[in-house]
């Protein structure tokens, strides 16, 4: 439960004035200012793409497209509504385009090249190897396997509520602002999500 | 509430969205029904195993996008409506003060490039026009900011990077530096000067993401009394909902006596919903009353 409170939380500039300003100079062309929102969301960014694409290549597309687009576009935002939400609703739009862009679903190499050396996403993948117990780590495997395949099998809308409730701690009020639709839409499709997960899932733990 | 309505809201109540009566309904229900208390603990369990299943972005993944953005960045100009109407206004003041700045900003920039330096010695001037006026003479009088750089590369556990580690920590204006700065000393073994800049950066510092990173580190100490009185000053004074809530489940830590008084105070005044939930669960599970009497 904490997650919910400490991810909408995590990474946020301080509400108001200091953002306000940040935004206010982006606004005017002043790249620091526009580089320091960045900082301040990019994890949430980079972490919505990672969990509703599962792919570190079309996440990283999508945070560059998703800041491209913001700072093109920065001029536009009034201060109607709250900055985060209007991010989110970018990087929305940006990974529903790739969902529904991505007929069939690429194979990854599981070792990536970055600046720092290579990096294994098996790394990310919670413990399952020999030192662990061996019937337990193919129950986890097994297990993860299953929710690849259920949220694969989730419609794009419900897969972003989920995403955006469980994993970045949106409430469903915002979650519906930054859908564009209304909290109990948003309810709605969140539940048909956890009770796919439940049917598919039930037996499991 | 009957079963099936209750099992609609397992999700709901997991994740806070019930209201105090249909939380308080649903709790009612589930006392008396050992079904759906099962079914309950089943959704938790389900709830558990895709918190485990969370694909956190790598730290080389994260720092390769900013780096590719930044390149981007350079290369794209961001539309500025108003900068442009007020171009349109002032041109005969802006475009000679404009080409003057060019003209300074192209000089500094061959100075730098003009000659290769070693990487450690490197000691460039980034300069900044803060100021341009026009003089009745025809000229215009330019003030520039020039701002020292140098780079230091070493261990995070060499005393001198520690030093300067400590104070970006503390004294950075930039709320991303901080960060980063807490994440790497978070990284080293413990002290007591680590202990301090924390528990500064939790009553001070402005960013509430910061404040949440101090709020993390500060776990494993979560039974000592300073840091037990900082937590409850949190909770109390913290304007940020996330960092209230994290401060109850580090108290909670420690099931002590002295923090139910301090709980029922909070579920009386606290504005946030899901904190008052959470404060109201914790006098619950420690067997306390919610209010006071």
């Amino acid at each position: 439960m904490t997650r919910e409170a400490t991810s909408a939380a995590d990474e946020s500039p301080a509400p108001g004035v200091e953002e306000a300003v940040l935004i206010r100079a982006a606004q005017k062309g002043d790249q620091d200012a526009f580089e320091q929102l960045v900082r301040a969301y990019d994890r949430g960014v980079l972490r919505v793409a990672m969990n509703l694409l599962r792919s570190t290549d079309d996440a990283y597309d999508v945070y560059q497209e998703t800041f491209l687009r913001v700072y093109k576009s920065l001029h536009l935002f009034r201060f109607d509504c709250n900055f985060r939400t209007w991010l989110y609703r970018v990087v929305t739009n940006v990974c529903l385009d790739y969902l529904r862009k991505r007929k069939v679903r690429r194979e990854e190499p599981a070792v990536i090249e970055t600046d720092e050396g290579q990096w294994n996403r098996m790394d990310n993948v919670p413990e399952e190897r020999a030192q662990g117990d061996p019937q337990r780590n193919l129950l986890n495997r097994q297990l993860g396997e299953r929710i690849e395949a259920v949220l694969k099998g989730l419609t794009a809308k419900e897969r972003m509520v989920f995403e955006l409730r469980h994993y970045q701690g949106l409430r469903l009020r915002a979650i519906g602002e930054t859908l564009g639709t209304t909290e109990e839409a948003a309810k709605t499709c969140l539940f048909r999500a956890t009770q796919k997960m439940r049917a598919a899932l039930g037996d499991f733990v | 509430m009957n079963c099936e309505s209750a099992s609609r809201n397992f999700s709901l109540f997991l994740y806070g969205e019930l209201s105090i009566e249909e939380e308080q309904s649903f709790q009612d229900h589930l006392e008396g029904c050992e079904g759906c208390r099962k079914a309950f603990a089943a959704e938790k369990a389900i709830h558990q195993a895709l918190d485990e299943r969370e694909k956190l972005p790598p730290a080389p993944l994260l720092a390769r996008c900013r780096r590719d953005l930044k390149l981007r960045l350079d290369t794209t100009a961001p539309r500025q409506a108003d900068w442009r109407a007020w171009l349109a206004w002032w041109p005969a003041l802006v475009r000679p003060a404009g080409a003057l700045a060019l003209v300074v900003v192209g000089f500094f920039a061959a100075r730098w490039t003009s000659a290769p330096r070693p990487d450690n010695s490197l000691d460039p001037v980034v300069s900044r026009v803060r100021y341009v006026q026009p003089e009745a003479s025809g000229k215009v009088r330019v003030v520039i900011e020039d701002t020292r750089q140098r780079f230091l590369t070493g261990d995070p556990g060499d005393e001198q990077i520690h030093r300067l580690l400590l104070a970006a920590t503390r004294e950075s204006s930039d709320a991303g530096l901080r960060a980063e700065s807490m994440d790497i000393l978070n990284a080293r073994p413990a002290s007591n000067e680590l202990r301090g800049t924390l528990l500064y950066a939790l009553e001070h510092d402005p960013n509430p993401g910061v404040r949440l990173k101090a709020l993390d580190a500060l776990k494993p100490y979560a039974g000592a009394p300073d840091v037990r009185g900082a937590l409850a000053k949190a909770l109390l004074a913290d304007d940020n909902p996330g960092i209230r809530t994290q401060a109850i489940d580090l108290l909670m830590l420690k099931k002590e006596e002295a923090i139910v008084g301090l709980l029922q105070e909070l579920v009386q005044k606290e504005g946030d919903n899901y904190v008052r939930l959470r404060c109201q669960r914790a006098l619950r599970e420690m067997d306390a009353s919610v209010g006071t009497f």
